[in-house]
């Protein structure tokens, strides 16, 4: 072995052996923040069951993050696959269930529908760039709702899928209702957290699952690909990677993801609302996204938790609900342009950077 | 001895405009072949056919004897053809390794792996072939420098650098001293006839003392069609190329009718 060679192999031991530690960090800080949020949320006063639909929505925008953020493709489109799997989800917990809607078999059908959505779609979509992309993909989801709105026995037209079963989640042999209510919790100055169901235990844990996958596939090999092409694409192909195969990819699993999200949201909710798979759907992931912020494990779904949960509270109080969600946006950009959690990590690093330098000052 | 790499009747044509006609050209294995031409003589659209950036309008490549004319930019890199860009085209906010690294990964990993749950740096193969690549160049002093900062002859031989990582049997060298002080150049050539021993090198130069000094034949372009193709002498003493170059056209365009 040359002197080049044992250089790089005790780099990739070093590189692999930090690994751990921030491993069990990142789990150990999701599953705090996880637990707190119904608290926190309660606290200022969210409706219960605001937590279980944040935490399922926040998926699709996790999903929507993997493209704009990592793959560098800004899609209109993600409703389609929000949507479409909350119809999915509603249509064969409605009809294929033969009086015991599962679960598993539910959410099973809508991933694999917008995957398979996802991949035919991609197939045109990828070819394109930038606007091009994107004006593309919101054509598709347009066409997208035009069929769900027509297909009127099955999705219950503009008024959407009302009433859809509550579902039972088979689970080594016996089968959980999510419905369940947690003990209620006393606490103190801040009120009785009663309301929280088993719906909960279970977002939260895919949630989790979902921002682990995430974060290990943007560390990946496939990660650091994808963040190559994004960089630059035409250096890529120089170098022996396919580009648009990759961007298909990323957009697979990202629809795969809204797919997800979506379908939970439906058998949480019962309900499947036309405008789930409608164009301001897809506009919202672009917000949630880019408020919490992209290009990171948690912004989606931060930005996802502060949308929703300020639509909440000033939908109540006035009918200009758009019109503030839309100077929230504005604002951010101007302002954090990097997002909320974005601004947070920066601030973190340039601290971390001067910590670094007063230390090496002797 | 068989051709590595040839084309025949490669045309290139944008709008009415022919920036390559009907190019006849062949590189034996080993060889360092310069391809030269006064200013819009059409040899980088030659280089950007030959190592598909663009399709060609006509005609066919071949190389090692099989039909790449339609083959993809990243398939060529993996049948063995990199490029070194006349504009260095590096990962600005990267590291200077991690630069090198894509290469390697390219290289060692093929044109798509959906490997979301492994990261790239169990591939000790990946780490071996970057380092090498940024000793030859010798890059490693500044590896861990992001690329956006380093000098204009570090880039350009970090781009050099990125080509060798994929491992090429034909380098594809455009313009790779411009720009760079005579020390870097110096250097720069150097290295270049190492690399020829190695590999089958086609470079474009406007340097022509570089070029008459290092290579083993040169194929001349005028207005994109092969004016001349011999040995450095055999191309100083061509009245055609020096009617080309001083710039008087009719000659040239006398003998292509």
């Amino acid at each position: 072995m040359s002197a080049a060679d044992v250089g790089a192999v005790s780099l990739a031991r070093r590189r692999r052996s930090v690994l751990a530690v921030h491993d069990l960090r990142f789990v150990a800080l999701t599953v705090l923040g996880l637990a707190a949020f119904p608290f926190v949320l309660h606290a200022l006063g969210g409706y219960s069951g605001l937590a279980t639909q944040i935490l399922l929505t926040g998926i699709a925008a996790i999903g929507f993050n993997l493209l704009l953020g990592y793959a560098g493709m800004l899609s209109y489109g993600q409703a389609m696959f929000y949507g479409g799997g909350g119809y999915v989800a509603g249509i064969v917990a409605t009809r294929f269930a033969g009086g015991h809607p599962n679960l598993w078999l539910a959410v099973l059908a809508a991933v694999v529908t917008t995957a398979l959505l996802a991949f035919c779609v991609g197939l045109l979509v990828t070819r394109l760039y930038g606007i091009y992309f994107a004006l593309l993909t919101l054509a598709f989801a347009q066409m997208v709702f035009f069929v769900v709105e027509q297909a009127r026995d099955w999705t219950n037209g503009d008024d959407g899928m009302q009433n859809v079963p509550t579902v039972g989640m088979p689970f080594f042999g016996s089968t959980i209702d999510l419905n369940t209510g947690l003990p209620a919790l006393d606490l103190g100055p801040f009120g009785n957290l009663s309301d929280v169901k088993l719906w909960y235990v279970f977002a939260a844990l895919v949630t989790l699952l979902v921002l682990w996958f995430t974060r290990v596939l943007v560390r990946s090999q496939f990660g650091e690909v994808l963040g190559a092409i994004r960089e630059n694409e035409e250096r890529s192909t120089f170098v022996g990677f396919s580009p648009r195969l990759y961007r298909l990819a990323a957009f697979v699993i990202a629809g795969a993801l809204g797919g997800l999200s979506g379908a939970l949201r439906a058998l949480f909710d019962a309900t499947v609302p036309i405008d789930s798979v409608g164009i301001d759907r897809s506009g919202s992931f672009v917000i949630f996204t880019i408020v919490g912020g992209v290009q990171t494990i948690f912004g989606p779904l931060v930005g996802t938790g502060v949308i929703m949960y300020l639509q909440n509270v000033i939908s109540g109080k006035t009918d200009a609900w758009r019109l503030i969600e839309g100077l929230i946006f504005v604002l951010v950009i101007v302002f954090l342009p990097s997002g909320i959690v974005g601004t947070l990590l920066k601030r973190r690093r340039t601290r971390k950077q001067l910590l670094d330098t007063v230390k090496a000052t002797p | 001895m068989s051709a590595l790499l040839e084309t025949h009747g490669l045309s290139k044509t944008f709008g009415h405009f022919a920036a390559n006609a009907q190019i006849d050209f062949s590189v034996e294995p080993g060889e360092l072949r310069a391809v030269i031409g006064p200013n819009g003589a059409g040899k980088t659209t030659f280089f950007n056919v030959l190592g598909g950036t663009t399709p060609a309008s006509a005609g066919t490549i071949r190389f090692k004897g099989r039909d790449v004319t339609h083959a993809g930019g990243y398939r060529r890199v993996h049948l063995g053809i990199a490029k070194a860009f006349q504009t260095a085209n590096l990962y600005p906010e990267q590291t200077v390794r991690q630069n090198a690294r894509y290469a390697a990964l390219g290289h060692v990993q093929g044109p798509f792996a959906l490997e979301v749950f492994r990261r790239s740096q169990r591939l000790a193969a990946v780490d071996a072939a970057a380092e090498r690549a940024l000793a030859r160049l010798e890059l490693t002093g500044v590896a861990e420098q992001r690329c956006g900062d380093l000098s204009h002859g570090d880039k350009k031989r970090l781009d050099i650098a990125i080509a060798l990582a994929t491992e090429p049997e034909v380098l594809l060298l455009d313009e790779p001293v411009a720009g760079m002080s005579r020390d870097e150049a110096r250097k720069t050539e150097l290295l270049i006839r190492k690399l020829a021993a190695e590999m089958t090198v086609l470079i474009i130069e406007h340097d022509m003392d570089l070029i008459m000094g290092i290579s083993d034949s040169i194929t001349v372009l005028h207005q994109g069609h092969v004016l001349a193709t011999g040995t450095p002498l055999e191309i100083r003493e061509n009245p055609r190329v020096q009617e080309a170059y001083l710039g008087g056209h009719s000659q040239a365009e006398l003998a292509h009718g």
